[in-house]
């Protein structure tokens, strides 16, 4: 086993933040769920609300909910993981060392990683709730999961990225956090105010799908974290193009980040 | 074992290492002196593998530092100005951390760390926290963990600073140790009298060059035996009363020339073997001058740093 593996484990397990933040997470995932229980099972005059409804609502609020907490916490465990080395003076102990730049990357990126989806595991049993309700089926948890892995995985290079580039953990994690509000929020509103003008042109007609769009203006899209786990309820021949598109943007920005990061840690031997 | 030619590091277009030069024979206990900025901690890192040098080239042990760094790594022990620790790990934790990043055998980390803990006189701090170690103890703790993979070269960058005099005593007997052991040692400090302590040859670094003492040389002897045939000495004389009789019987010498001389004390440089120097005693002493005290007088490291560094500040 890599040793940065087993040494970043055992720091972070003992820190405090270690079981604070699944605690945490925890308490404001299920309160999320219950608001949207409440939500839906609210008296709405004589209709009778459906099973699977609820547990479509619940499972889509657990989604969503899980992936919103976990890309605020996914910056607190990679952006500071690099930096920490250098502000504790660490660092040139690890590269005077037969651990490779790589090895470090992995250690450090296996760990937070592993965190996160610590998290993503204690969320089963909530999730497992919406089976309870029906109208979710093992592919839908299963994609939706897979997709959450991937933006995380994605999202723990970046914060290490950040953690490369910069000397200070709180400049690291501040622009971890930027990018986070770059991805999930600025692409959204990009794309809808485009949108917005494009279907109010007098040549335009409203668009019907989402490939009647136009590239230019569905690309930023591409990179939005939501959006992607959107595309990942769709039947598995459907993943074709927006699911798979974004999953290669992620995996082409996330390599790019890797490569970048490798690049930093050898560069930062003047440390 | 160390062999730095012409190098040259530059940052930001200031000259940190320009055209150092440096040879340290294996086993020796050699000593980098120069002041704050000189380039000392730069030409550390370069030799640690931690910084590739512009042009010039740096060897340890035949080994290039710029291309060949993971053999040099497995041949140095490095130990930076400001050496850091995981406050949050125990002193046993740590040191196995680095015995595995070292690559040590699994089934030999146990006996590694278990010496290296005896070595370092943490053995009963070992399950203690590292944040619970005093600086000085933390600095063993390093010294320790640069010694786990048994290097050739240690590397020590101003290893005494903060320590206190009991520290600072026990560093100097574990280094002593060490090269007693065999290993060549490359240290930088600025407290000169623990160099003079116990470096074999001490290096003057200056504004990334090699400096020259006032005596012209850029490395200094200090416990290698060497005693040529024919040598200029100088030697301190305290006399009873009046130095002009004495000054006077001492010119009269052949192959001895007075420097200094008045109220009571005269310095003089003699040419040639101790029997000479003997020869001066006796005629002094038979020519009726009272000689209180007869001392050679050599430069202390600390005096010949001031005048190699003290203009320059």
């Amino acid at each position: 086993m890599n040793p940065m593996i087993r040494k970043e484990l055992r720091q972070r397990m003992r820190e405090r933040r270690g079981w604070i933040l699944p605690s945490l997470y925890l308490v404001v995932l299920g309160a999320v769920v219950a608001f949207a229980y409440f939500l839906t099972t609210l008296d709405r005059g004589k209709a009778i609300v459906q099973g699977s409804t609820v547990g479509v609502v619940m499972f889509l609020t657990i989604a969503y909910a899980q992936l919103a907490l976990l890309l605020l916490m996914a910056p607190i465990f990679s952006a500071g993981s690099i930096t920490i080395e250098k502000e504790q003076k660490t660092m040139s102990a690890l590269l005077t060392s037969l651990l490779t730049s790589e090895q470090i990357w992995w250690g450090k990126f296996v760990s937070s990683l592993l965190f996160v989806l610590l998290l993503l595991v204690t969320s089963l049993p909530v999730l497992s709730m919406a089976f309870a309700f029906g109208g979710i089926g093992p592919w839908e948890v299963f994609s939706a999961t897979i997709t959450t892995v991937i933006i995380l995985a994605f999202m723990n290079s970046i914060g290490l990225f950040c953690s490369s580039a910069f000397r200070r953990s709180i400049h690291a994690t501040a622009v971890s956090y930027a990018t986070v509000v770059a991805l999930g929020v600025v692409t959204a509103i990009l794309f809808f105010v485009r949108l917005q003008l494009y279907e109010s042109g007098v040549a335009h007609a409203s668009t019907g799908s989402w490939e009647s769009i136009p590239l230019d203006i569905r690309v930023p899209m591409y990179l939005n974290p939501f959006f992607f786990l959107t595309s990942s309820f769709a039947p598995p021949r459907q993943l074709y193009p927006a699911w798979t598109t974004c999953a290669g943007v992620y995996l082409g920005f996330g390599v790019l980040a890797v490569a970048l990061t490798l690049r930093n840690l050898r560069r930062s031997r003047d440390v | 074992m160390i062999a730095v030619e012409q190098v040259r590091k530059t940052f930001n277009g200031t000259h940190a290492l320009d055209s150092f030069t440096l040879h340290v024979a294996k086993g020796e206990l050699f000593g980098l002196v120069g002041p704050n900025g000189a380039g000392k901690t730069t030409l550390m890192k370069v030799l640690a593998t931690l910084l590739p040098v512009d042009s010039g080239s740096a060897q340890i042990g035949g080994l290039n530092v710029n291309t060949q760094t993971r053999e040099v790594k497995r041949l140095v022990g490095y130990m930076p100005d400001q050496p850091g620790v995981y406050q949050d790990m125990s002193v046993r934790e740590f040191l196995e951390f680095f015995a595995a990043a070292f690559h040590i055998p699994r089934a030999r980390q146990k006996a590694v760390v278990d010496r290296a803990l005896a070595r370092s006189g943490l053995a009963d701090r070992s399950h203690d926290a590292v944040e619970q170690l005093s600086f000085g103890m933390k600095q063993r703790l390093v010294l320790a963990k640069t010694l786990l993979h048994d290097p050739k070269v240690l590397l020590l960058d101003e290893p005494a600073t903060g320590l206190d005099p009991m520290a600072r005593i026990e560093l100097r007997a574990q280094l002593k140790q060490l090269q007693a052991e065999g290993i060549t040692i490359l240290i930088s400090s600025h407290i000169l009298s623990d160099l003079e302590d116990i470096c074999t040859q001490i290096a003057l670094i200056g504004a990334g060059r090699n400096a020259t003492d006032s005596e012209g040389q850029s490395v200094i002897r200090l416990h290698v035996p060497q005693v040529p045939q024919v040598q200029l000495r100088t030697y301190e004389i305290e006399l009873v009363g009046d130095s002009a009789p004495a000054a006077r019987l001492a010119e009269a010498i052949t192959g001895v020339r007075v420097v200094e001389s008045g109220s009571g004390r005269m310095v003089v440089e003699i040419e040639g073997s101790d029997e000479n120097v003997s020869a001066f005693l006796r005629a002094l002493v038979t020519g009726g001058v009272n000689v209180l005290r007869f001392d050679p007088r050599t430069l202390g490291l600390e005096e010949r740093y001031q005048r190699t560094f003290g203009d320059r500040r």
